[in-house]
This record gives C-alpha cells, structure tokens and sequence, in this order.
C-alpha cells in the first residue's frame, strides 16, 4: 500500500479500466429490464477487485526486476509468497475503491437506487470474495516470477475472468463448454454471494435456486472457502517450486 | 530524402523497441486475446441487456474498431513514456534530425501493427459473433480501416506530445485509450451519452471511423461515407499538428530548464 502511495501509477490503469467497463455496461443497461444495479455496481467493484490484484501480482514482480531489487527479496528471510500476499491483499482492498466509484457515477448519472438487504453478511462476503481473489492473483503471480513478459499477461488476464466470472453477467448467457472454468474461479461464487447479501429478489437468479436465501448464501461461501484454500495451497507449492529453480538456475532476473 | 530516412527508420525502431520487453510471440497472442475478449465482454453485456442480433453485431464492429486504439493511441503514447524510463529521451532531443519526421515516423509503424488488430478483430466478429459482411463494400471498409489506424495514431501522437510534460505517461496512455469505449460510439450510439458529453466524441477520429466501418459493412460506398472520412482526416491532421507543436514545446523547455525525465 505504501508502494502505491509514493507511486500511484501502477495501480491507477487497473482503476480505470473496470470503471469505463462498468460505465459502459450501466448505460447499455439503461431502459432493459435487467437488475443493473445489482450487476453493473457490484460486478464493477468485483472487477476492480481483480484489475488491481493481477495488475499488482504481475507489476510487483516486474517492478522489482526493473529495479533490480527481486534479488533482495528473494534473498531476504521472509518468504517470497508473504511478502507477494501482502502486497495482493492490499492491492485488492484498494481495487473496491471502484465499486464506490462506480455507485457515485450510477447514483447520480444513472439514477440507480442501491440497498444492501444485509450489511453485515454483505461484508462478510466482500471481504471473503476478496481473499479469494487475492489467493487467485498469488498463483499467477508465481508464474509470473519466472516470465518476461508478467505485465503483457497481466493485460490478457484482465478482462477473460471479468467474463469467466460473470461479474457483468449470468454466466449462462456463456458457452455451455465455459462454465466448469467458471466453476473453479472463486470469484464466481463470491459474486454470487455479494449479489444474494445486497437483494432478496436475487435469491430466484443465484446459482442454488429453490434453496432459500440462506442456504444458497452459505453453499456459495463455503464453495468459495475451499477454492480459496486450494488456490493458497497451490500458491505456496508454485513459489517454492518457483523459488527452488530460480535458485538452482541462477535466472531470477533473466527469466 | 533525409527527411523520408528518418521518417523510416524512426518507425522501425519504435516497433522493434517493443520487443525489449515483449517477445514476438506473447505480441501475437495477446493480439488474440485482447481483441477476442475486449469484444465477449461487451457482447455479453449487450446480450444481457436484452440486445439482439443488431446490437451483437453493433458492439461487435464498434469493438473491432476500437482494437486498433491499443497500438495507434496506447503504444504511441507510451513511446514518450519508453523514452523517459529507459533514458533516451536526451539522444532523441540531441539528434540533429529534423524533428516532424522523428515525431510522426515513430507512430507511423504503429498503424500497420493496429490494421492486423482489426483483421483479428474482424474474423472474431465474423466467425464467433455473426456478423454479416456480406453486403460489405470492401473497398469503403479498407480505406475507412486504413485512414482510422492513421489518424488515431495522430490522435495518439497529440497526447504523446502532451504526454512529453508529464512524468508518468502510462496513465494517460491508458486514460485515453479506454475512454475511446464511452465516448466513440463502440458500443452504444453516440446519441445514448448525455448532450453536454457528446461534442466530445467528434474530438476523437475513432468516432467518424467506427460511423464509416458500419456504413460500408451495409454496403456503403466510398463515396456515400466519404464526407465522414473527410471530417475524420481533417481531426487526424489537427491532431498531428497540435501533437507536435506540444513536442516542439517540450523540447523548449527540456533545453531551456535541463529538465527531461524529471518532467
């Protein structure tokens, strides 16, 4: 956080982005029958959330090895993947910086009137569908220790899990063959989450329809703890793996 | 002859910069991938907004378009910012060059490089989103490509030289290259932003462009959109214009003050 403050530069482009996507969406949206609000104001938070982590994850390597400085890092006692975690959940707490920006723009542009049914389970799965995506950011950005090109794919991660997740949209508007990747991402299931906590009129639209409005709620968080415990546990194996060879190669800074 | 030398080889090296940090084949793939996913994204969002057909293939040809705006505004925008990160800036201000042909050459290469955008761009639009190309006027269609990638990357040129007295040109890069999806008519019409927000899109050569490509593709001919592509040469070459004079101010400045990077 302190790194974005004394150079704002690398995190405002992954602000930008979501919030145009979701200015776009809110006016396409405008006169359809479609509950925007609840799609283009969450899903854009939910966006920025993953804009700024895998912008982070992919940046915070690169930086370091523009700088010169990935070597210390690695070098120093702390492990690599404390140090990336920190950075990630930040970055991802600052992402949600969006979701205000964008329920100011749909308040007084759009005329959206937004309620939260739940606030405290609403926070409850904000900050859960945070973790997650910061999890999901770590195990790319392990692989982006070993890349050159971490800020090119940081550009081409963007936007497919916006689509993937089904941040703007149900996902069964997608390719029948897309949605077990949707299933696996725990930001589909977070979103979900958010979206059951902010209207009870979303319960006839979630994942576990006919369920009531609790036991979807609690399928979908405990769906999206275990994801996220496989992505942590899958994060720290690729950082030692990672780790482990760019030790062993000596190509940390090449690669 | 001088002039045409610098012009060239000023736009081959900026294409082969980019692959200091990117190699040839990440360039290909994420050409692919940008361009299909930028496009999905809003195709989805239209369908969920309850569009049909027409609106899947307005968004569809608004994005194909647009596609070229990574490499005619965001990669000639960030030239500046490569010349003050990696410290070439000084060399590109000593050079006895004449500076119009260094300033214009550099972006020049980005226009061919922003064309294979839109050919992808185009086969997605074609062969995953249907669009109809049947009627296209393919003459119209490939001048009203070939003159949008040039006068954009005019475009990119005016906030590259307003870029040159910033420290941090990424964010304009960036800035400028996705607000081009509100106000160019990519994927809504013009006329759905408020009226006060819409003499702002006819300041954007994207705008004319993205008219002219939907038109041919109904098979328009040249001559029935050629008032459009005039409008639009004539806010490419003003871009330009004003591009470099804000280059040709920085310069000044730089000399004047010492300062380059530091600006």
């Amino acid at each position: 956080m302190l790194h974005w403050m004394a150079d704002p530069q690398w995190v405002i482009p992954s602000i930008i982005a979501p919030f145009v996507f979701t200015t776009v969406a809110l006016t396409l949206f405008k006169g359809s029958s479609a509950p925007f609000g609840l799609y283009a104001v969450l899903g854009g938070g939910m966006m920025g959330m993953w804009g700024n982590t895998i912008y982070s994850s992919g940046f915070a390597i690169e930086f370091e090895k523009w700088q010169g400085t990935l070597e210390e890092v690695i070098a120093a006692p702390s492990k690599l993947i404390h140090v990336i975690t920190g950075r990630s959940i930040s970055n991802a707490l600052f992402g949600l910086t969006n979701m205000v920006a964008v329920f100011i723009v749909g308040t007084l542009v759009f005329n959206i009137s937004l309620g939260i049914a739940n606030p405290i389970l609403f926070t409850i799965s904000l900050l859960l569908t945070l973790l997650s995506v910061s999890a999901l950011g770590l195990i790319f950005a392990s692989a982006f220790v070993l890349s050159r090109s971490a800020q090119t794919l940081t550009n081409g991660l963007e936007t497919p899990l916006y689509i993937i997740s089904g941040s703007m949209f149900p996902i069964a508007l997608l390719p029948f063959w897309i949605h077990p990747a949707a299933y696996i991402l725990g930001p589909t299931w977070g979103i979900d989450a958010i979206r059951l906590t902010t209207s009870q009129d979303y319960a006839s639209q979630t994942f576990w329809q006919g369920m009531g409005t609790n036991t979807a709620l609690f399928l979908d968080l405990t769906v999206m703890i275990l994801i996220t415990l496989a992505y942590a546990v899958i994060a720290t194996a690729l950082f030692k793996m990672v780790e482990k060879r760019a030790r062993t190669k000596g190509t940390l800074v090449e690669a | 002859m001088n002039s045409l030398r610098v012009f060239v080889s000023s736009a081959v090296f900026s294409f082969r910069a980019q692959f200091d940090w990117l190699n040839p084949s990440m360039w290909l793939t994420m050409k692919f991938v940008l361009s299909f996913s930028q496009m999905a994204f809003f195709v989805f969002v239209g369908l969920f907004s309850g569009g049909g057909a027409d609106v899947v293939s307005f968004i569809a040809i608004g994005n194909a378009l647009q596609a070229l705006s990574w490499n005619t505004v965001f990669s000639v925008i960030q030239i500046t910012g490569h010349d003050k990160w990696d410290g070439t800036l000084p060399l590109v201000l000593a050079t006895p060059a004449s500076r119009l042909p260094l300033f214009v050459g550099r972006a020049m290469i980005h226009v061919l490089d922003g064309l294979v955008s839109v050919a992808i761009s185009f086969f997605f639009a074609a062969f995953v989103f249907g669009v109809n190309f049947a009627q296209a006027n393919a003459l119209a269609l490939a001048v009203t490509v070939l003159l949008t990638a040039f006068t954009m990357a005019g475009f990119g040129l005016l906030i590259g030289g307003f870029s040159f007295h910033f420290r941090n040109p990424i964010v304009f890069a960036n800035i400028f290259t996705f607000i081009l999806l509100i106000f160019c008519g990519v994927n809504f019409p013009v006329e759905a932003l408020p009226p006060l927000a819409q003499p702002v899109s006819y300041a954007f050569p994207l705008t004319y462009g993205i008219n002219a490509a939907r038109q041919a593709i109904k098979g328009a001919s040249l001559l029935e959109i050629s008032p459009v592509l005039v409008e639009q040469l004539a806010v490419g070459i003003v871009s330009i214009i004003l591009g470099y004079v804000l280059f040709e101010a920085f310069e000044r400045t730089a000399r004047k003050t010492g300062k380059m990077e530091a600006l």
